[in-house]
């Protein structure tokens, strides 16, 4: 036995030398690079990696929120202003528009440069012309190109469909001849852009100051090639400096930005809440910013706790320990670190839809209704959002100018089991005998999902109906919603400009399947009166229209609405200026840190576990 | 011996080619054309068209020069595996993943392999005293806990309460500062399995006459255990072992995703999630080789370590 102990200790003191030593390397190898702590460093979680940073082919918000930095189009939401409201950015002015809204005159500021770059000569980046804008529109019509984002632009504006069929007879993108002249697209000189439309296209404003019609450097497009989406060169505040795909990414401050200053104006709640103490100074305030993709909730949750990250969203997982549902503030416990909540309504609606072209549900208007009586969204929106979502009593979400205050008194969302039994026996006798299972589709396999799907289940059975529940992964899902394979389906949407009509696009006959109607519905009063308002400009007869649509669609159950999202951000007290915005993503410029108060923040977990020992 | 090397090299070719028929059947025949899901939501005919076109979906499955299948096979063949759907290459995204992929499982690897072979020989020896039992029980308990758990726990606990390590892998830190602690749960969480396995195989060598033997000749404990009895316990530890390094390039997608490690696990699974096939293709594919190869490896290092077996 004293053999044993002989040879397990040699063995243990040996491979605690080794451990302990290389625990001490490691240790002091983190050590000296935290004394490296720089100053006005943002640092942010993302959700999932970014896919591109070429501007003329973003489509996912992550992306978008990170291109939006390094890119900007002609126009932007003011920071602070709600409703939101555009103002210029590249552009000088707000656009001259003729009488019959088919011309627009856009004037450029002068002296804006593109960050410094070696696709540029000398590696100096040259000064922003009408023509970037000219060529970033035109490329995002070359088919060779294959961007996702053509789908904006299609028949919109003139001679540009006809440039796109010219595009074909190239090979590559790069090929592609892009002196031919695009009628309703010109430079009028370099500073002066000129667009003619085919018809009104109201939402244009909105699509300007989208990051996706950003101007681009041909320069650049010519230099990287493919490779242009690791290598965005824009005219921003900030310029890539890390991308470590799918993991981390980088920004620091393009010191070649012009100067602009922090807005003096806003809500008037934004001075009481602090967002404008640095009205007036110039922008932007952070040197860097740090984008880290974490896609599992404890590491994010516990390098907030740490201090590592200025910002995360509450999920269902760390709700109980930051919120206070009696008060909607933030627990003692955060409030002891200096952390606060920012609750806002983030424009969404999350449903449960119907296939209008299945034979069981889409001639069974009893039947939908019956299905939208079962559902206790109440209950929905306790169990799985922490009572803090909303019911969704209508389509169009509360933060759009055209959402109806008075839909919270009508019925659409009811939740009556009695009145479901009573027009489940109507819609079998349309159907000719008992209703057969139904089948729905919830996309992804997660706890969550399920839980959705058994709660669906359970209401459903309670009036007497049978729902059979396939959880799918996305691509599949999404395959089959488009082609109408889906019987009932759980899904949600969030506008990208603060315009109805971009919602109610969804129900229009014309966009079945892939052009995003995947209820396969069709009402030729709804077709005729959204044709009507989509020339429309912003006016209290448009805002009209797209109330009658929202009832008119309603009226149809082509779905049963279930909630709108209620967004709760958790931060910081270091970090400023944070107010949300739901359509704007170049928010980088304005917000700012507290260096100092980010570095007291482990004494004060020193203390905090001083007082609670 | 080389003989019998390239005999056993030109028999993993039909191999190779029975992997690569089965990933085409699999992802190009019944997976089929994925450009819509390319192409995004709301794409139209044309911008699929493209698609098709660029990703070559519009090419003739089988009957052509140019056909699909032809094509899966010069691809792999010349190691060019194309672009992935995000449009970066394929093989730029797998070299970007080795390097970190190996220095997290490479590590874990060869620690646990040093700790539960050196425990093993150790509780072997000592079987039925209060240490084989103790090791047994904690064997047990730490195969019936799930990795996830060894993970949460350990990044809780290690990384923020007692801070000693980072919580996540921190490309302005150094990297064996971040993968430190990673490297420590996977060997606490593979320790369990390994020892109870290494500890058999040691207990059978254990018995054999020639301990006995050994010990009734004077030598020494430490002698009769890594000279003779470890040696003779080297087939199935080199069965375990080799097979298992090819994994090790896929790295672990767990450890990596809760640790933000950038490594070849994540790329698996994103790729899996978002039915990128040309990358489960050629990770397939090269996955493939390296089981062959290491298979063939490790038969010659039977011969090596048993003079008994024969390169016939």
């Amino acid at each position: 036995m004293k053999k044993i102990f002989r040879i397990f200790n040699c063995l243990s003191v040996s491979a605690l030398i080794v451990g302990f030593g290389g625990l001490l390397f490691c240790i002091s190898c983190g050590k000296q690079d935290s004394d490296k702590e720089r100053q006005k460093v943002i640092r942010l979680p993302m959700l999932t990696k970014i896919q591109t940073l070429d501007c003329g082919n973003l489509t996912d918000v992550y992306s978008i929120s990170i291109a939006s930095q390094i890119f900007e189009p002609l126009y932007d939401y003011h920071y602070l202003k709600r409703p939101y409201e555009i103002v210029p950015l590249t552009a000088e002015g707000m656009p001259e528009i003729s009488e019959d809204h088919l011309v627009y005159t856009i004037r450029i500021k002068k002296g804006i440069y593109f960050q410094d770059d070696p696709c540029f000569p000398e590696g100096k980046g040259r000064e922003l012309k009408a023509d970037d804008f000219v060529y970033a529109i035109k490329r995002i019509a070359n088919i060779k190109f294959v961007s996702q984002r053509w789908v904006d632009w299609n028949g919109r504006v003139v001679g540009l469909d006809e440039f796109r069929e010219f595009t074909k007879s190239f090979d590559k993108e790069l090929d592609v001849d892009y002196s031919v002249e695009v009628e309703g697209l010109k430079a009028l000189n370099d500073y002066t852009l000129q667009l003619k439309l085919v018809k009104p296209w109201p939402q244009l404003q909105w699509n300007l100051a989208t990051v996706v019609t950003s101007p681009v450097a041909r320069e650049a497009v010519e230099y990287y090639d493919k490779e242009i989406m690791y290598h965005p060169v824009g005219t921003g505040p900030y310029k890539l400096k890390i991308w470590q795909q799918g993991f981390f990414i980088e920004l620091e401050r393009n010191e070649k930005w012009r100067t602009e200053v922090y807005p003096s104006e806003g809500e008037p709640a934004d001075l009481e809440q602090g967002y404008l103490a640095d009205a007036g100074k110039p922008i932007p305030f952070a040197d860097r910013a740090v984008y880290r993709v974490i896609e599992e909730f404890q590491p994010a949750w516990l390098m907030f706790l740490r201090g590592e990250l200025d910002v995360m969203q509450v999920f269902k997982d760390n709700f109980s320990q930051a919120v206070d549902p009696a008060t909607l503030t933030a627990t003692a416990e955060m409030k002891d670190r200096g952390i606060r909540l920012i609750i806002y309504d983030d424009p969404s609606i999350f449903w449960v839809g119907f296939n209008m072209q299945d034979p069981t549900l889409g001639k069974n208007p009893p039947l939908r209704k019956a299905i939208s009586r079962a559902i206790n969204r109440q209950a929905a929106v306790d169990l799985f959002f922490n009572g803090i979502h909303k019911i969704a009593y209508g389509y169009l979400p509360p933060g759009l100018e055209e959402y109806d205050p008075s839909i919270v008194h009508t019925d659409y969302s009811k939740y009556d089991p009695d009145e479901a039994r009573l027009l489940l026996r109507e819609a079998e006798a349309i159907h000719g005998s008992s209703i057969p299972s139904l089948t729905m589709a919830i996309p992804g396999t997660g706890n969550l999902d399920r839980q959705m799907g058994q709660f669906m289940q359970k209401y459903l059975a309670d009036v007497g109906l049978d729902l059979k529940i396939e959880y799918m992964d996305w691509p599949t899902y999404l395959d089959e919603l488009n082609k109408g394979k889906l019987q009932m389906f759980f899904s949600g949407a969030s506008p990208s400009i603060p315009d109805s009509l971009d919602m109610l696009l969804a129900f229009c006959s014309w966009n079945w399947g892939y052009g995003g109607n995947h209820f396969f519905y069709s009402n030729p009063e709804f077709d005729a009166l959204f044709r009507k308002a989509e020339v429309m400009f912003p006016s209290p007869q448009r805002t009209a229209i797209c109330r009658k649509l929202e009832r008119i669609m309603l009226e149809d159950y082509p779905a049963a609405f279930i909630n709108h999202r209620v967004a709760i951000t958790i931060v910081h007290d270091w970090y400023r200026n944070a107010k949300p915005s739901a359509f704007s993503y170049n928010t980088l410029k304005y917000r700012s840190v507290d260096p100092d108060k980010r570095n007291a923040y482990k004494d004060l977990l020193k203390e905090l576990k001083k007082k609670k020992k | 011996m080389i003989t019998y090397i390239l005999r056993r090299l030109l028999y993993t070719i039909p191999i190779v080619i029975g992997v690569l028929l089965l990933t085409f059947f699999l992802f190009t025949v019944v997976g089929g054309d994925i450009s819509q899901q390319i192409a995004g939501k709301n794409a139209d005919a044309q911008t699929i068209a493209e698609i098709r076109h660029e990703y070559g979906f519009d090419k003739p499955l089988f009957w052509s020069l140019d056909s699909q299948f032809l094509d899966h096979f010069k691809k792999a063949l010349t190691f060019n595996f194309g672009r992935a759907l995000d449009r970066e290459k394929i093989s730029e995204k797998i070299l970007r993943g080795v390097g970190p992929s190996l220095s997290l499982t490479a590590p874990m690897f060869f620690g646990t392999l040093a700790i539960s072979i050196s425990l093993s020989l150790l509780v072997a020896f000592a079987r039925g005293t209060w240490l084989d039992v103790t090791v047994v029980v904690l064997c047990v308990a730490g195969m019936s806990i799930p990795y996830l758990s060894f993970i949460i726990f350990g990044q809780y606990f290690f990384a923020y309460k007692i801070g000693a390590f980072p919580i996540m892998y921190m490309p302005e830190q150094s990297m064996t500062y971040s993968l430190a602690l990673p490297i420590l749960i996977g060997i606490a969480a593979g320790l369990g399995a390994n020892l109870r396995f290494y500890r058999t195989v040691m207990l059978d060598e254990m018995r054999s006459d020639y301990v006995r033997t050994a010990f009734a000749k004077g030598l020494s404990t430490p002698k009769v255990l890594f000279k003779h009895v470890l040696k003779n316990a080297m087939i199935p530890i080199i069965t375990n072992v080799v097979l298992v390094i090819p994994f090790l390039v896929l790295g672990s997608f767990l450890l990596e995703r809760f640790f933000g490690i950038p490594g070849l696990g994540s790329l698996m699974i994103e790729a899996f999630a978002s039915r990128d096939y040309f990358i489960i293709n050629a990770m397939t594919f090269i996955f493939a080789l390296l089981i062959c190869f290491f298979t063939v490896l490790t038969d010659i290092c039977y011969a090596l370590v048993d003079p008994r077996i024969q390169f016939e």
